[in-house]
């Protein structure tokens, strides 16, 4: 009980360090039943039902007798949100981030599937989601487990069902905590963002080095405050660690991890693979997504979590994670088909989390048609990761890119010359091909940004490096993608295949397209790019604008030189590499029809130009991640692709991910996350984004949200 | 008094009534028991949002079942909301009369689901009607200044 009382102090604490007026909490003595102070979120198309549970559930949050006072003052209600749609409570849940602890969900709504919400809700927001239904056959409840729900109660509902899903809250904080070696790493943000009196767990945040990943996360820290009295870190039954809260820089690495894992096993060498690369074949996504899914299956949560050695981040975490990760994939590979998810590859928007400096490129593979379906990205993000240039992993599982890319490009490992497979998916044969090349081979850039690979060959799209690296990445991710184009375009650029980068990959600048072929380098403005790639250029073009303004908006993924970036032209946006669908490649500057697409997505798989734009878009996602709101107006919607995403992977991308992810959906209604609302064209439609505009990078403002619209889709 | 105490017992012995003739299952008595002071009328708050909504949903099945060419998976879905709402207040017999609508409904059976909608309207205002009574025999208890001996 005594665990329990603290929890639910501290959930009342944080209540009110949230700075809600319900105090309860702190008045309300902790009944031995239900912690006061806990805040559910209840959705159900059926008013009936729901002024029933609404009524239940206060009845239960307010034993009787214990908050005679809060009642009184008409708090009794405070604890119970109740919700008619789903796209309402979804929107609820991302406007007041950290705020709910708890999700009660009908099956069956007309707006929006309730297992879909509740992988949303997962993802996103990392909260317990108990499903209800009327329907009550094994069959039902089966599919609600395997969705994540961490309870399925069948209607009709008695009070006694809802007196117990405290626990699952308290379980799954506790679960967090024990995964922590350090207390409050990523509580970091929540805490001081809340004014939370734990400084530690501030100052741990930036020990961290995440400097975005926590900082965006505006989830509250309950567990912080609980940790209040005692010191965190060390006593996991205190349980008070703060769940980790997936930051879209957090889930980039996360991505990127797997990506290296998977594919640094997997994909490259299957012949599949590399003979659809040879033909420059379009992958269809299911292969795509099976091998990615192959590929994951290789990536174990121990490895994961080494790779990604964030700090604080324990096995659990990272299975829960990959649990969840698994199931998102598996939703998109039927979503990919619709046009790419652009959310998925958000992922670019890399935290800056130091995690690889160069991290891998979230290659975004731009297909033919413009979008890159996640798979794609996948497969490019899987080329990024170092696998040796040539060869493509185009069919990158959008999903592995996605999260690359939400990881941040950090995540890429720029390796030596990463050849981005080319970004099997749909892309054209001649970026295919290029591909690889171009992949940019990351360096590791002191300038964390990883070199980009000067394939230029115009890696098409994958720029890859959108993951974690912030800046860097992007740049790398940008070049990939600018190379993709180019590759398309010029179908061979391949002079520019080689490594040396032309592609300028400034610290921290967005990816320059330059890369392709020659022409882009970096630092020259995309009007080198030729038109074939007419993406390189404009992604060229943008890339550079964009990278000042990543550094500026802080969009960028990591640091991203502005000044380099401008030279390059391609500044690689770090963290956003979203590939957003290439328009066919005519990168033509004007992509601003991307803005506002995409923004989040950093890897957005765009319709991009055939070859490039999956950089941009990715640069949307990115920035879009970090800026959803800088990308309504800004020059993104030039680029086009970009959507909101092209904003900064870095931390910004944290909290813009998820704010941009959301708006990866294809609706520009994501950019909330930050609380601004980016009005962004439909995001994934990157296409045309060739065009992303640099200046439109700067501008976009972190805003995770981009980020998390991936997740979204 | 007298007449308070009569009031009761004429309530008393009419919920009875309702529980021993199936319309209405222990579910309505969880909805009586979180009618309290600070919500003096939530039993007939609640019902009123079911009543409104069954309404609703009864028009749209009867719409959907003089189609041409019949959406069983709309009116599955009609049909499944509808027995969500009747159980969550307690309106038993309206709630087996969905589940058998919801067979018809798979085996795509036009006569079985006409059948079910005719029932279920029956059902739905027979309920209606009790509940209605019952809400007015509670006024007059509390009228008479006598109080509802919730739970029963």
């Amino acid at each position: 009980m005594a665990t329990l009382q603290r929890v639910a102090s501290s959930l009342s604490t944080s209540a009110s360090s949230y700075g809600s007026c319900k105090d309860a909490g702190a008045d309300v003595t902790v009944s031995d039943q239900f912690p006061a102070g806990l805040r559910v979120l209840v959705v159900d198309d059926d008013i009936t039902c729901l002024r029933l549970l609404e009524k239940m559930l206060c009845r239960c949050l307010y034993h009787d007798g214990t908050d005679t006072t809060n009642r009184e003052r008409g708090f009794y209600r405070e604890g119970v949100t109740t919700c008619s749609q789903a796209t309402a409570a979804l929107k609820l849940l991302r406007e007041r981030k950290g705020y709910f602890d708890v999700v009660l969900s009908d099956v069956h709504m007309p707006d929006m599937d309730g297992f879909k919400l509740l992988e949303l809700v997962g993802l996103e927001m990392d909260l317990p989601v108990i499903m209800m239904s009327a329907d009550g056959r094994t069959s039902a409840v089966m599919r609600g487990i395997r969705h994540g729900a961490c309870d399925y109660l069948i209607k009709p509902i008695r009070e006694e069902e809802l007196k117990n899903i405290w626990q699952h809250v308290i379980r799954k904080k506790w679960n967090e905590n024990k995964e922590q070696e350090h207390s409050g790493s990523f509580e970091d943000n929540d805490c001081y963002k809340q004014g939370n009196d734990d400084i530690e767990n501030a100052s741990s945040v930036n020990e961290g080095g995440e400097e975005g990943v926590l900082k965006g996360q505006k989830k509250r820290n309950i567990a912080k405050e609980e940790d209040d009295n005692e010191l965190e870190n060390d006593d996991p039954s205190a349980s008070k660690k703060p769940r980790v809260v997936w930051s879209v820089e957090l889930h980039q690495q996360f991505v990127c991890a797997v990506n290296q894992l998977g594919i640094d096993s997997t994909i490259f060498n299957d012949p599949l693979f590399l003979i659809a690369r040879k033909l420059s074949l379009r992958v269809t996504v299911s292969f795509a997504q099976r091998n990615f899914l192959a590929t994951i299956s290789e990536a174990v949560p121990k490895r994961i979590l080494e790779l990604m050695n964030v700090p604080g981040l324990t096995r659990e975490n990272v299975a829960s994670h990959l649990q969840k990760f698994r199931l998102y994939l598996k939703r998109l590979s039927g979503v990919a088909q619709q046009g790419g998810i652009s959310n998925t590859f958000c992922g670019l928007m890399d935290s800056n989390v130091k995690v690889n400096p160069f991290g891998r490129f979230d290659i975004q593979t731009l297909d033919a048609s413009g979008q890159i379906p996640p798979q794609t990205l996948a497969a490019l993000h899987a080329e990024l990761f170092g696998r040796p240039t040539g060869s493509l992993v185009t069919t990158v599982d959008q999903p592995a890119l996605l999260q690359a890319s939400m990881q941040g490009l950090k995540c890429i490992p720029v390796e030596h010359g990463v050849a981005f497979g080319q970004p099997l998916v749909k892309c054209q044969s001649n970026i295919s091909k290029h591909f690889p090349r171009n992949v940019i081979s990351f360096e590791d850039v002191a300038s964390g940004f990883g070199a980009w690979p000067s394939n230029s060959v115009g890696t098409v799209g994958p720029s890859s490096n959108l993951g974690g690296m912030n800046g860097q990445n992007s740049n790398m991710l940008m070049d990939i993608l600018q190379q993709q184009k180019q590759q398309q375009q010029s179908q061979q650029q391949s002079p520019l295949s080689e490594p040396s980068r032309s592609i300028n990959v400034q610290p921290s600048c967005l990816v320059v397209p330059s890369q392709s072929s020659a022409t882009f380098q970096a630092g020259n403005s995309p009007a080198s790019v030729d038109h074939n790639c007419s993406y390189n250029r404009s992604a060229m073009i943008d890339y550079s604008l964009l990278s000042p303004q990543l550094n500026n908006s802080s969009l960028n993924i990591g640091q991203i030189s502005n000044g380099d970036l401008k030279t390059t032209g391609v500044s690689g946006y770090s963290g956003s590499v979203s590939i957003t669908p290439l328009s066919p490649c005519s990168v033509n500057p004007d992509n601003t029809s991307q803005q506002g697409r995409s923004s989040t997505m950093a890897i957005q798989v765009g319709r991009q130009l055939p070859g490039f734009v999956p950089n941009i878009s990715n640069f949307q996602g990115s920035y879009s991640a970090k800026s959803s709101e800088v990308l309504d107006q800004r020059p993104l919607r030039n680029l086009g692709f970009v959507g909101k995403c092209t904003s900064i992977p870095s931390r910004l991308a944290v909290d813009e991910f998820e704010s941009t992810m959301s708006n990866l959906d294809h609706e520009k209604i994501y950019m909330d996350i930050s609380g601004n609302k980016v009005k962004q064209e439909p995001s994934i439609e990157f296409v045309d984004n060739a065009r992303v505009g640099i200046p439109i990078l700067q501008q976009l403002p972190p805003s995770p949200s981009d980020l998390m619209s991936v997740f979204t889709e | 008094m007298d007449s308070v105490v009569l009031l009761q017992r004429q309530l008393v012995d009419y919920t009875a009534q309702l529980f021993n003739e199936g319309f209405l299952d222990d579910q309505f008595n969880q909805l009586q028991q979180l009618q309290d002071e600070s919500n003096p009328d939530f039993v007939v708050e609640v019902v009123t949002l079911f009543f409104e909504d069954s309404e609703r949903l009864l028009n749209e099945l009867a719409k959907a079942l003089e189609q041409q060419s019949i959406d069983y998976r709309k009116i599955d879905a009609h049909v499944h909301q509808l027995k969500g709402s009747s159980s969550s207040i307690g309106a038993q017999r309206v709630q087996k009369v969905c589940i058998a609508f919801r067979n018809y409904c798979e085996e795509r059976n036009i006569e079985g689901c006409q059948k079910c909608l005719q029932q279920v309207k029956n059902e739905y205002s027979l309920v209606k009607t009790k509940l209605e009574t019952l809400f007015k025999l509670e006024q007059q208890v509390l009228a008479a200044g006598g109080s509802i001996p919730w739970p029963m």
